[in-house]
């Protein structure tokens, strides 16, 4: 019910929006900011726990609105409308307002965003290089992370770029499976710490590197119930298509970094981008775990190492390769699993706003989610009208 | 309740004491073009000024970098081309630099392009035109006479928002402005035999200069706004070339000079590299060498 107020209101919010008057004036202060992200693909596999199906499909399909709300604030809603097994579902990526007067370099957001924890986490599924987000992100944060909750961020008066912050949030997607549905959450279940620094090196060079932590509350895997048997854990587990993670902890541990290259700092014609980002995710174990029963390791973790070489106005490539290796729940005991995935892109861009990507990726897996040797080709479209959206570093 | 008003005291004579220190201190610019950073310097010659960009940077597409957003933080004044020429990045430095002082243009945020009227405003925009601004070209520098007009409002912006020196920029101002009126004349005077002529320019990153000299641009190398030269492209203005009226090929210092130098080869045309901007070559150190020097390498080629 919620889900189809929200979608009609929307709709109803963007037509109101999208007259032709309201085009040809500044969009940049009072007016607000309408754009629509359209994604498509074809692909022959599935990769673990991604959001794409294969065969034919659409990804995020996005409709965002933004402008300041007043002299004080800032306001932004991103509709995302996804298919999964053939029902079109409407969902609230981004809800927000943020502070945009506070003195000294804070600002709170509240509402629904996306986590600044990590590198790729604040930024839209649309702005990536790659079809689908790292493994570390699809088994840890449910491919990217945005909750309902709040923000405090301080950034500092320093030249070196020097930012930090803390959140709090709801936490419902990060949750630990409940099979029986008799666990009682805390309803603030995620809090999270970052810092991230930055600058450049010379005119050619950028570079940031940043450091977070997420404070599950519950992200303990919860006590397996011995009369429990194999069906019913078949039948909840099912497919999982929320955002929600698989793999959670009490402890998320994340370091990143990202390096940007372009001839004289001039990125329309050729530049080059480094990025990797390791995360750890610790005590998940349950409470009443028989020693025995122990998991190999007391962690799981997973990383990625990519980069994207664009080396004319109209076409880039990129190579990408990351690995997960956690530890599954089987009745009481853990099964080590594992994925190594590489990937290749090769995107043409007819202009800035539009990109026809091809993508290959070799999944090499040790029984990670039934997966073994897989080889998928993707092509995909991405393209963006409406306003011109402004993008991360 | 004693130790509390002595307390507020205290408080009281600290805070005054920051707000002077504040008062007094270096007045930090960040200008999003060198063309800006160098017109704030001529205004305001003891503020300290950071261009977010270089000569050799197409301003339309700059990444939101940590570096930006650090000095963004630190800005008393943001002094920008406008007419969404940075909308790609702007709005982004604006968010994540958490700056209340440079969040509108009634604080300190200052766009050359609200100061004049700019050309090519355009009353329907559509994507399939290319990136085209709605609000007109924002590469306003190159005509004298618009640069003086943002000028004197720049004065009053710095005069907004650093009260304390209203003096020295108005007499910044005038100096600028007797410098500017006199130069404008003799560079006319430079520029008279290239009236008339045509040429084949990248974008149309030089239209106000051509406007103002009276250079006929009769192709442009990008087939749209925005989008590289395509070889089908460059055929049709290799056909065009061989009418024979043409004076040369036009770059600018942040352009790809693949296109313009084929074609350049093919109709034996000159092919003139001029600087975008302050910095784009050894003799533009500032506004005055960077007129001084675009019209005469146009000349060179005459």
């Amino acid at each position: 019910m919620t889900v189809l107020n929200t979608r009609v209101s929307l709709v109803a919010l963007a037509c109101a929006l999208i007259s032709p008057s309201l085009w040809a004036e500044d969009s940049s202060l009072t007016n607000p900011a309408i754009s629509a992200v359209l994604n498509g693909y074809y692909q022959t596999g599935e990769r673990p726990l991604a959001e794409s199906p294969d065969g034919f499909g659409l990804g995020e399909t996005e409709l965002a609105l933004s402008a300041n709300i007043d002299d004080i604030f800032y306001g932004k809603v991103t509709a995302v409308v996804e298919m999964h097994d053939g029902d079109t579902e409407l969902n609230l990526e981004e809800a927000f307002i943020q502070t945009m007067a506070m003195p000294a370099g804070f600002s709170i957001r509240g509402g629904r965003f996306l986590s600044d924890i990590g590198y790729l986490n604040n930024q839209h599924l649309h702005t990536d290089s790659f079809t689908d987000r790292p493994i570390a992100y699809r088994a840890f944060l449910g491919g990217h992370y945005f909750d309902d909750g709040v923000r405090l961020n301080y950034v500092a008066p320093t030249d070196l770029y020097w930012t930090m912050g803390v959140e709090a949030f709801k936490g419902e997607s990060l949750r630990a499976a409940d099979e029986h549905g008799e666990r009682e959450f805390k309803n603030v279940g995620v809090y999270t710490l970052y810092s991230k620094v930055g600058g450049d090196i010379g005119d050619n060079s950028s570079w940031q590197a940043g450091l977070s932590y997420l404070r599950n509350e519950n992200g303990q895997v919860t006590p397996h119930e011995e009369h429990e048997t194999e069906d019913e854990h078949e039948a909840v587990e099912g497919h999982d298509h929320s955002h929600a993670a698989s793999y959670t902890g009490q402890n998320t541990y994340g370091a990143d970094f990202v390096y940007k290259w372009a001839p004289s700092g001039n990125y329309k014609y050729q530049n080059l981008s480094v990025s990797g980002e390791y995360f750890r995710v610790s005590d998940f174990t349950p409470t009443d775990l028989h020693p025995e029963d122990a998991p190999s390791k007391d962690y799981h973790q997973g990383w990625y190492l990519s980069s994207v070489y664009q080396f004319t106005p109209s076409w880039s490539a990129g190579v990408r390769y990351g690995e997960a290796d956690t530890q599954e729940l089987h009745d009481d005991h853990f099964h080590e699993q594992k994925l190594k995935e590489s990937e290749v892109s090769l995107a043409w861009h007819s202009s800035h706003f539009s990109t026809v990507r091809f993508q290959y990726t070799h999944q090499n897996g040790t029984n990670f989610d039934g997966i073994e040797d897989d080889n998928i080709f993707t092509i995909q479209y991405i393209m963006s009208l409406g306003a011109h959206g402004a993008h991360q570093f | 309740m004693r130790i509390n008003s002595n307390l507020a005291k205290v408080a009281a004579v600290a805070l005054s004491i920051t707000y002077t220190g504040l008062a007094h201190a270096e007045l930090n610019v960040f200008a999003c073009e060198p063309e800006y950073a160098a017109l704030t310097k001529e205004l305001a010659p003891t503020a300290n000024i950071y261009s977010a960009t270089t000569a050799f940077q197409d301003p339309h597409q700059v990444q939101a970098r940590p570096s930006l957003i650090a000095k963004m933080r630190q800005a008393d004044l943001v002094v920008c081309a406008g007419a969404d020429l940075e909308v790609g990045w702007l709005p982004m430095l604006q968010m994540k630099s958490a700056n209340a002082n440079v969040r509108s243009t009634d604080q300190g945020l200052f766009f050359a392009a609200d100061q004049i009227e700019t050309l090519d405003k355009l009353t329907s925009v559509d994507r399939s035109m290319g990136d085209v601004h709605a609000q007109g070209n924002p590469h306003l520098h190159f005509d004298p006479t618009r640069l003086l007009k943002v000028a004197t409002a720049l004065s009053a912006k710095l005069t907004q928002v650093d009260p304390a020196s209203a003096v020295d920029y108005q007499k910044a101002l005038a100096d600028f402005t007797t410098r500017w009126q006199a130069a404008v004349p003799r560079w006319e005077e430079q520029a008279k035999g290239l009236q008339g002529k045509k040429v084949i320019a990248y974008h149309s990153s030089f239209k106000y200069l051509f406007n103002w000299i009276g250079i006929e641009q009769v192709a442009d190398l990008e087939p749209k706004p925005g989008l590289a030269p395509t070889s089908g492209h460059l055929a049709s203005l290799l056909a065009r070339a061989e009418q024979g009226d043409i004076l040369a090929v036009v770059v600018a210092s942040y352009q790809d000079e693949r296109g313009a130098k084929w074609l350049g080869e093919k109709a034996n045309l000159p092919v003139v590299i001029l600087p975008m901007s302050v910095g784009g070559n050894d003799s533009s150190q500032d506004l005055f060498g960077l007129y001084d020097s675009v019209i005469s390498l146009l000349n060179g080629v005459k």
